[in-house]
């Protein structure tokens, strides 16, 4: 029997070997790619271009542009003289934000009592980006705001300080966000690479009409369905390390867990995911089909993993759903073994939900296949 | 070039399309589909976030403090804790995003205006619902203090009416409310009308595993002819998304559409030629429709998630990887969407982008030509 399922094994190696173009996509593009997306996108948001109309040109409002400056978070695009740049630069999308400097400025800011105002026009075309350059007035104002009140009523610098909130940082002590969407990324790409590999599985051979020249061998079923499983195996262990390896190294993504629990809760979860391919691939008939229905799958895991929003902000049927979705359990998983250091007694519930949905799928994904391939 | 042997090759596409209800379904609704799914999931308005609350002080003062950081609906308090220890195994397991800790001295500090020294620790896996607990309590923190302190400063004979002199009035154009999902859904249009484009690299790749591009070259249909055929049908299947898609995000998530749905149709048509252009490449490259679709995912999907600008602000980004979104159709449609669906203008100012588009479309299918032409001969 274990002859018979290496053979099926050895038989779709053979087929990478014809079109070798596969493999080196899943096992080298898919770490490539990961350091791209990671490198572009997991930092803080900077430069975001500003325009300021100062009417004022006094000492008061050139501080308050430094300070704008000098948080990082905004480029002076250029200093404007009419309201009419900004307007039009606002409509072509060229800045996130505007600033106003009213003529009265530098006056109200010396006058004990005065008020000044600052008027600030954000791009609302781009949410995200608006959003940070909003916190970052916030805070800028807030600052000068809290000297300006320190001066006028002369007491100590240090007793409003102190009424600042300290923060700290736990699990990821910079705030760094390649610690938290890194491996949301790898999560994606992992889930990606076993769906496609499973869902070829049988959709080729359908495709192809080699189905029934395989079913005609003295092979069970069952023997069919283990040897096609083990390259898919092999194939998502070997990328999951890769990727880990990479978001460690290029990342410095920290394994501050059991490394050995990890790759034990890797191997079941390629197995749950594993089961869905070879569902996949025995429901559609033509190999397009199988890969559309795969970017489906994978997409909707995607949205359940937390990388652009917190599961617990979504409504609560998404959040119900969420239970079921293998790659939400593997992602707390993942994160807290990688981030928080988590064993066991705090994970069981994300194993045991995973190992339940393994069981599920895995005994429904088998029942299936077999009935169809008989 | 014939236009009767391009239809020829579209009608073939056609039937093979048609032929099988599931595919069909697949590849007309899917762009659809996944649209409403990321409205959905990705367009998350965090509405409160659980906290837990570490009081050394319990005093009457810390304890009146505590309710007021909670009094609203943003803050939940999951738990009061009395040891570092509960605080660990709290966010160990993520039951709370932050945890509030407040000094033995609190009341002692405030009353003595010595300051306030508070601590919020959060989860820094879960970065988001720990930046909303944070401004959340430091909101409200800041209320309070500003309460005690003008009633202190005012006893004192001072007379202050507001410890924050300076009024920032903020507005936002196009968006005022900056919710996510209005800039989102027209960004995410990019990113769902690149399916077409995987289907033409499957199916030139479909050709080529079959071994029917021989078949279909032995024919009088020449190889552009070929390429532009199967483009065609596809183009039409975005094209039915480019429809439906603005009259769900209108009639469905309220999202405004200040432009000329004309104008959108069109430009719209140019991005996905570009897209397909890009698939086809893909496909003309690739031997097997497996590894077509792992190019897609490497090429197209991934980079048109993630470097087209929709969540991660371009400018934010390396100077490399702002070199490469240029190259990507979906950073110029992204604004062109945006711009028709919010800010409501024009060619006038869109121009540049649907140039580029173009030239990036031909430039493709011309790659795509020569190169199919090389890899036959």
């Amino acid at each position: 029997m274990f002859s018979r399922i290496w053979s099926i094994s050895i038989k779709e190696f053979l087929h990478l070997r014809y079109d070798w173009w596969l493999p080196a996509f899943m096992l080298i593009g898919g770490a490539i790619e990961l350091l791209l997306i990671g490198w572009a996108t997991s930092r803080p948001i900077t430069n975001l271009p500003l325009m300021v109309l100062d009417h004022d040109s006094s000492a008061a409002s050139r501080e308050i542009i430094i300070a704008l400056e000098n948080t990082n978070t905004f480029q002076l695009k250029s200093q404007v003289y009419d309201f009419q740049t900004i307007e039009a630069a606002l409509d072509r999308g060229q800045i996130s934000a505007a600033v106003i400097i009213p003529p009265d400025f530098g006056d109200e800011m010396a006058s004990a009592a005065g008020q000044p105002t600052l008027s600030v026009i954000l791009n609302g075309a781009e949410s995200i980006p608006a959003t940070t350059a909003l916190r970052t007035f916030e805070g800028v104002v807030r600052n000068i705001g809290e000297q300006i009140t320190i001066q006028r009523i002369g007491i100590k610098p240090e007793i409003l300080a102190r009424f600042n909130p300290s923060l700290r940082v736990w699990f990821n002590e910079s705030l760094s966000e390649a610690l938290y969407s890194t491996p949301a990324e790898l999560g994606l790409m992992l889930e990606f690479i076993i769906l496609l590999f499973a869902a070829l599985t049988f959709s080729r051979e359908k495709e192809l009409g080699t189905l029934e020249s395989l079913l005609v061998m003295p092979f069970t079923s069952l023997e069919i369905i283990i040897g096609k499983s083990i390259p898919v195996i092999i194939i998502g262990m070997v990328a999951f390390g890769s990727m880990l390896g990479m978001v460690h190294f290029a990342f410095d993504v920290p394994v501050r867990g059991s490394l050995g629990l990890l790759i034990i809760l890797a191997f079941i979860y390629v197995f749950v995911e594993l089961g869905k391919g070879l569902v996949i691939s025995v429901i559609s008939r033509t190999q397009h089909q199988a890969f559309l229905m795969v970017m489906l799958v994978g997409m909707i895991d995607f949205l359940f993993t937390g990388y652009a929003a917190p599961v617990e902000g979504m409504p609560q049927v998404l959040q119900y759903v969420a239970n079921i979705i293998p790659a939400h359990h593997w992602l707390d998983i993942l994160r807290g073994i990688l981030l928080k250091g988590a064993g066991l007694e705090v994970l069981w519930i994300n194993v045991l939900a995973l190992l339940l949905l393994g069981l599920v799928i895995g005994t429904f994904s088998l029942r299936y296949v077999r009935r169809s391939l008989n | 070039m014939s236009y009767r042997h391009t239809l020829a090759v579209t009608r073939k596409e056609i039937y093979h399309i048609l032929r099988d209800k599931m595919t069909l379904i697949l590849v007309l609704f899917t762009p659809l589909f996944l649209l409403l799914l990321m409205a959905y999931a990705l367009t998350v308005d965090l509405k409160y976030v659980p906290i837990a609350v570490l009081d050394y002080d319990r005093s009457q003062t810390s304890r009146a403090f505590v309710q007021q950081i909670i009094a609203g609906q943003d803050l939940e308090l999951y738990a009061q804790v009395d040891t570092m220890d509960e605080v660990e195994d709290l966010l160990m397991r993520g039951e709370v995003k932050a945890v509030l800790i407040i000094d033995p001295a609190f009341e002692r500090d405030l009353h003595a205006l010595r300051g306030m020294p508070l601590q919020i620790i959060i989860d820094g896996t879960e970065p988001e619902s720990g930046a909303f607990a944070v401004d959340h309590i430091g909101w409200r923190a800041e209320e309070y203090i500003n309460q005690i302190l003008t009633v202190q400063m005012q006893s004192l004979g001072m007379q202050i009416d507001t410890l924050q002199p300076i009024d920032l009035r903020v507005r936002a154009w196009y968006n005022p409310s900056l919710k996510p999902r209005n800039d989102l859904i027209p960004g995410l249009i990019s990113m769902v009308l690149g399916f077409p484009a995987l289907s033409v690299a499957l199916t030139l790749a479909h050709e080529r595993e079959h071994g029917t591009l021989e078949q279909l070259m032995a024919s009088p249909v020449t190889r552009t002819e070929l390429l532009l055929g199967k483009m065609i049908p596809y183009i039409i299947v975005g094209l039915i998304n480019v429809v439906l898609i603005p009259v769900i995000a209108i009639l469905w998530f309220n999202i405004p559409f200040n432009g000329s749905f004309p104008l959108f149709f069109v430009l719209s048509a140019i991005f996905l030629f570009a897209m397909i252009s890009m698939g086809v490449l893909v496909g003309v490259f690739m031997p097997t429709q497996a590894s077509a679709l792992a190019l897609s995912f490497l090429v197209i999907f991934f980079p048109g998630f993630f470097l087209t600008g929709i969540f991660f602000p371009i400018a934010s980004m390396p100077e490399m990887i702002r070199m490469e979104s240029l190259f990507l159709p979906g950073t110029h449609y992204a604004i062109i969407t945006r711009g028709v669906f919010l800010t409501g203008i024009g060619l006038d100012i869109l121009w540049p982008y649907s140039v580029m588009l173009f030239v990036l479309g031909i430039s493709f299918t011309a790659l795509a030509a020569l190169f199919f032409r090389k890899k036959l001969a």
